[in-house]
């Protein structure tokens, strides 16, 4: 038998709201103890036990990032690596990829390549609909057999209203959400037809007129919210909008659920961190979609996330090469790396007082597999011993040389908190050399 | 004509101190700077060309354009062979590109001929801003994308001192495509710095939003946007930039935003007319006012460019030695 003790440590489940010093107990793969008192004698009669001193650090389950772009199915070992090390036990992986994942066998495949019991656990969305033009109907019914938790077109919005109609209906029979990227791409200047020269670029106001790039108005994305919002009135689904970047659209999801339908939604750091404003040196690692909004926005953003309109926090990590970043604007790839900053981002509402760390904690694991339906780990007694170890005063600087993915958006930006261990079924899966410091007796 | 520099306090004959060793916007720029490079760039207009210096003999200067251009990229080789500069030019509309090399690949197979000077043109706007990242020598921005066209305002304004004397207090009226000008970004940009009032008239299709915010009131009415101005500046409608849905027809751009005797007959009597071309005409402006040539300064233009262009190009060779040097 072998046991894992963490002495005084914050013990934080946002499921019951529990928030206390307390000292963890691990058996093997199952928590044991949860208790103020411990007979540490007991145990230490037993073949072997590691005691970490938990002081100043907090014990709490496992992340969740429900919104993670793959970029092509080779990166999946990696992903799951570089998540493990960021406290990400769980991930939700979009459809456009390379493949497409639009087939019951490709959601398999991507299961089977990733089961492995010490990394992350890999889910996968479907692709709504087969096709680019997104007009037939993917096979929903048997890529929910094969374990898709959603539907989307990742980041494409689902366009055609009767498709949606139809998608939102088949979707309601199964018991799955409909998840969408809201855009208006005819207004955004998106569609198959457009050519480069009106194709939007960042967020329109004085900004894209100073910089002479094609905006993108913030109506793109409250247009297609509200469209969404009456056809889940008309089909009852399960409709869920991803990265929410506007006080438009924030209103009009705040109001469907004041009504009592079922929608949610989530947003990703950039959205509540930074603002158009960052563009006026046309750096590409800002280009993001939805691009980055105005102030008013942000703040909107940040109300949103307090109030609870918006449900979770999701990395909506989509890594790209710098051969496709160090171009002009208008001619780099669209998205920025998110997975290694997530806690740490999502952190700093806490640091700036705007929300409490228990909430912080459920935007970015029991809330988004609430909304996908998952079944995760909640750090109880007799449960499975995935979790993390946090020290959330942890100061330290964003630096693209020490990560894994490019770009980040936040070079050079100064974050408090950082994972000391992740682990996976009772696996110290990722053990920072710090949390190693901090072991008290083993025997 | 001489006249009208001489209680500026720099002189004219010598180049101009920059901040920046590259010209990729008129947006930051300081009023002394671009004082500075006017004068500079009279004294060369008023030079008599086959007395040039060559001081720049043994500089070389690379004519890089991503697009087409006719007249300036003739005006920018005439400025810096007046200068003794060499100049090469390399159009890279079809080449590069189409065999899929990056820009950036690109940029540093240029730099590594170390050149003096690149005089880069690009459809992209801040396209400039990534070579002067990533080059040693000095970038002048020949125009990207929508962004900005700072020699273009440059001789502009050179061409309105001539004529009027002064820019501070002009009432300016830039009309047509200003969502897709650079030209208008950099008028717009160096006209407020040198004091006029500056206002823009469009089609509400064809004007970017919150462009008041830029220090410039907007009109959707000629009659009213060029009433009393002193200067009307048009600009080309540029349909390579548009997707078709911004204007009906030419036909009622011109009856509406066209410029004519009526329309024109509302602006301060002794106004003139410029035009950055290349011209449509009937479509920006009724052929016979581009003519006449009491009103019209748009062969002007053309011709202070090169001078212009000349100072551009000395002074930021000399800021460049100069920043060196430290």
């Amino acid at each position: 038998m072998a046991y894992t003790i963490f002495k005084s440590i914050n013990v934080l489940n946002p499921r019951t709201n529990f928030d206390e010093k307390s000292n963890v107990v691990i058996e093997n793969n199952k928590i044991i103890s949860i208790s103020k008192k411990i007979n540490i004698e007991t145990l230490t009669n037993q073949k072997s036990v590691t005691i970490y001193d938990g002081n100043g650090l907090t014990i709490s389950p496992g992340l969740m990032d429900m919104r993670v772009n793959l970029g092509k199915t080779e990166n999946l070992k990696l992903t799951q690596k570089v998540a493990l090390e960021n406290g990400i036990t769980s991930i939700v992986i979009l459809p456009n990829q390379t493949p497409k994942l639009n087939n019951p066998s490709i959601i398999d495949h991507i299961y089977k390549q990733s089961e492995n019991t010490i990394l992350p656990k890999v889910n996968v969305y479907g692709a709504a609909t087969k096709d680019d033009a997104g007009l037939e109907m993917s096979e929903l019914g048997l890529m929910s057999e094969m374990g898709a938790v959603g539907f989307t077109n990742g980041n494409k919005s689902i366009k055609n209203s009767l498709v949606m109609r139809r998608l939102m209906s088949y979707a309601k029979m199964i018991n799955r959400p409909i998840i969408q990227h809201a855009e208006d791409q005819d207004l955004s200047g998106l569609n198959q037809a457009s050519t480069t020269s009106i194709r939007g670029e960042m967020n329109e106001g004085e900004i894209s007129t100073r910089l002479g790039l094609i905006g993108i108005p913030s109506c793109a994305e409250v247009i297609m919210i509200e469209r969404d919002i009456r056809l889940a009135e008309l089909t009852g689904v399960h409709y869920h909008v991803a990265h929410v970047s506007t006080r438009e659209a924030i209103d009009v999801i705040r109001q469907a659920k004041k009504k009592g339908l079922n929608i949610t939604c989530d947003t990703a750091p950039p959205y509540f961190l930074l603002n158009e404003n960052v563009l006026l040196n046309y750096d590409t690692s800002f280009k993001i979609s939805p691009p980055l909004r105005t102030e008013d926005d942000r703040m909107a953003v940040i109300e949103g996330i307090q109030d609870g309109t918006i449900d979770a926090i999701a990395s909506d990590h989509r890594a790209r090469s710098k051969d496709t970043k160090v171009q002009p604007f208008s001619a780099a790839s669209i998205g920025a790396a998110g997975i290694e900053t997530l806690f740490s981002l999502t952190l700093e509402l806490v640091h700036k007082k705007l929300i409490n760390l228990n909430k912080a904690i459920s935007l970015i694991s029991l809330n988004p597999s609430k909304i996908l339906k998952i079944k995760e780990p909640t750090l109880e007694l007799h449960e499975d011993a995935t979790f993390i170890i946090f020290d959330d005063k942890f100061k330290s600087t964003i630096n693209q040389k020490d990560l894994m993915f490019s770009p980040t958006p936040f070079e050079g930006r100064s974050i408090k908190g950082h994972i000391l261990a992740t682990f996976i079924h009772g696996n110290p899966s990722h053990l920072d050399p710090l949390l190693r410091k901090r072991v008290l007796n083993e025997f | 004509m001489n006249k009208i520099f001489k209680n500026h306090k720099s002189t004219s004959s010598s180049p101009v101190n920059l901040l920046s060793s590259h010209l990729l916007a008129i947006e930051g720029m300081q009023k002394y700077e671009i004082e500075g490079l006017l004068d500079r760039a009279n004294y060369f207009a008023n030079l008599d060309r086959h007395s040039d210096t060559k001081k720049l003999s043994g500089y070389v200067v690379l004519n890089v354009f991503f697009e087409n251009s006719t007249r300036t990229r003739v005006s920018f080789e005439l400025a810096a062979r007046r200068l003794g500069a060499e100049v090469i030019n390399i159009s890279l509309i079809n080449s590069s590109i189409k065999k899929g090399e990056s820009l950036l690949d690109t940029a540093s197979t240029l730099n590594a001929m170390r050149p003096d000077l690149l005089i880069v043109r690009h459809p992209h706007s801040g396209a400039p801003h990534l070579f002067a990242d990533y080059l040693n020598c000095s970038i002048i921005n020949a125009g990207d994308g929508r962004h900005e066209h700072p020699t273009q305002a440059l001789l502009d304004a050179l061409t309105i001192k001539r004529r009027i004397g002064h820019l501070e207090g002009l009432k300016i009226s830039i009309c047509g495509d200003i969502a897709n000008s650079r030209v208008a970004r950099s008028n717009i940009h160096l006209l407020n710095i040198m004091g006029a009032e500056v206002r823009c008239v469009a089609p509400s299709t064809l004007m970017p939003l919150n462009l008041e915010k830029l220090g410039v009131k907007c009109f959707y009415n000629m009659e009213e946007g060029i009433k009393d101005a002193d200067v009307v500046m048009l600009l080309r409608l540029q349909n390579e930039r548009m997707s078709g849905t911004e204007n009906p027809s030419e036909r009622e751009y011109f009856k509406f935003f066209g410029l004519d005797e009526t329309k024109l007959s509302l602006a301060n009597s002794n106004a003139v007319i410029m035009h950055p071309g290349p011209m449509n005409r009937g479509v920006e402006i009724a052929s016979a006012l581009a003519d006449d040539t009491n009103r019209s300064l748009i062969k002007t233009q053309v011709e202070m460019g090169v001078a212009v262009r000349m100072s551009i190009i000395e002074s930021l060779i000399h800021t460049k030695t100069k920043s060196l040097e430290k």
